[in-house]
């Protein structure tokens, strides 16, 4: 044999499907609240070492990247929340059925983007 | 939008694959260039561009994709057909597997289109044009469409998929009732095409150690066995971070298994044994 053999492609040639699209979704929203979690955490520091410290904080949060950052925060607390739920009851032997998977797919979908502009839109600011 | 049954063809035009660069992170030897594009045939009037992955051992080269142009009113309905009709009128080289060219063999499972299916159940009227065809995902290439997968069958191995009986053997076979036989439906009909295992993301990642839809169905296949009495043993062997574990429950491999089967529950159900035991 001349040549190694070479590796068929994966990720770079696989069709992205509902399945796969929201399990990288759940992983990227889990990462994502981590992240938001170091940011909650750097919050309530500045909100303890005085008035200054706080004013910039709430600064940068409210300007236009912070609530962008912020709306993605939460869309991701609603998505890993609400597809949780779909983890559960998978875990409970039930909801495999594909028309099941692709139904729960699309509710958590729509769940969450409705729970994080509800959110926004009624939150008292 | 919403998927019933795994032989339906993916709908949306695009995505067709993940916005990444087509050699992301891919090996130097894996990489692919581009290949030779052959001529329609003459006098062809309906044509289909196939668009295929092409290695060769004995070559220089690494892979490359080659493109095809099929007469489709010179040849069959599917695309074990036209890949029958390259071999023998355009590429005498072009490599594939192939037997009972009616799903039940599995030899013929490669990416079509970006899923995984068996060419000898997937129409050339469902094919995208030009349609992408791959040898399964995720697996040495031998060469052309012809993966190599003595891993997969090691993993197979692993869980030793025949009876375990301690009992001794009974004068006639061990009997089942009907009911307890039922058991196995939608697991038994597995053919081991592996188009699960190779479409599974996790599988990707720790396929070294994740032993995959495939395998994980089969070890479900005998957990569920009313004669087998070797449950203890088998779950001990998948208590294991990776062996099991790694399924996530991403269910690639339900959406494309070419029987209909679903290993996503399969995995489920095993899961489902490990904690009824933990009392």
């Amino acid at each position: 044999m001349s040549h190694r053999r070479p590796k068929s492609p994966n990720m770079q040639n696989y069709r992205p499907q509902l399945t796969s699209v929201l399990s990288f979704g759940h992983r990227l929203s889990g990462v994502a609240l981590s992240l938001g979690a170091f940011g909650l955490a750097g919050w309530l520091m500045a909100g303890a070492s005085g008035q200054d410290a706080f004013g910039s904080a709430q600064a940068l949060l409210l300007s236009v990247p912070g609530r962008i950052a912020l709306f993605l925060v939460t869309l991701a607390l609603f998505y890993h929340l609400c597809n949780g739920v779909r983890h559960l009851v998978w875990d409970s032997g039930r909801g495999f059925e594909l028309r099941a998977i692709y139904a729960g797919g699309w509710t958590v979908v729509g769940t969450s983007l409705i729970l994080a502009l509800a959110l926004w839109t009624w939150w008292p600011a | 939008m919403i998927v019933d049954r795994s032989d339906e063809v993916p709908r949306l035009k695009w995505p067709r694959r993940f916005p990444v660069p087509r050699n992301l992170g891919v090996a130097v030897h894996s990489r692919i260039a581009e290949g030779k594009s052959w001529p329609a045939p003459e006098g062809a009037t309906r044509i289909a561009t196939l668009r295929i992955y092409r290695f060769d051992p004995d070559g220089m080269a690494g892979p490359r994709l080659d493109t095809f142009r099929v007469d489709l009113d010179d040849c069959g309905p599917m695309l074990l057909d036209a890949l029958i009709w390259i071999k023998s009128r355009i590429d005498t080289t072009l490599t594939f597997r192939h037997s009972c060219r009616e799903g039940v063999c599995g030899s013929c499972a490669m990416t079509i289109d970006g899923t995984n299916w068996t060419a000898c159940t997937r129409a050339m009227a469902d094919l995208a044009q030009p349609a992408m065809i791959f040898p399964l995902a995720n697996l040495p290439v031998i060469k052309d469409l012809v993966p190599d997968q003595s891993h997969l069958f090691a993993q197979y191995e692993m869980i030793e998929p025949w009876l375990h009986a301690e009992t001794p053997a009974p004068e006639r076979e061990r009997l089942q009732s009907p009911r307890e036989r039922a058991a196995l439906d939608g697991y038994y009909e597995c053919i081991l095409c592996f188009c699960c295992t190779s479409g599974c993301p996790s599988h990707w990642w720790n396929g070294d150690r994740f032993l995959g839809p495939a395998t994980l169905l089969q070890a479900w296949r005998w957990l569920a066995d009313s004669r087998d009495e070797g449950r203890g043993e088998r779950l001990d062997a998948l208590e294991d971070p990776f062996r099991l574990y790694r399924c996530h429950t991403i269910l690639n491999c339900t959406r494309t298994c070419p029987r209909g089967l679903n290993p996503g529950r399969a995995i489920a159900e095993i899961k489902k044994k490990m904690i009824e035991r933990q009392g």
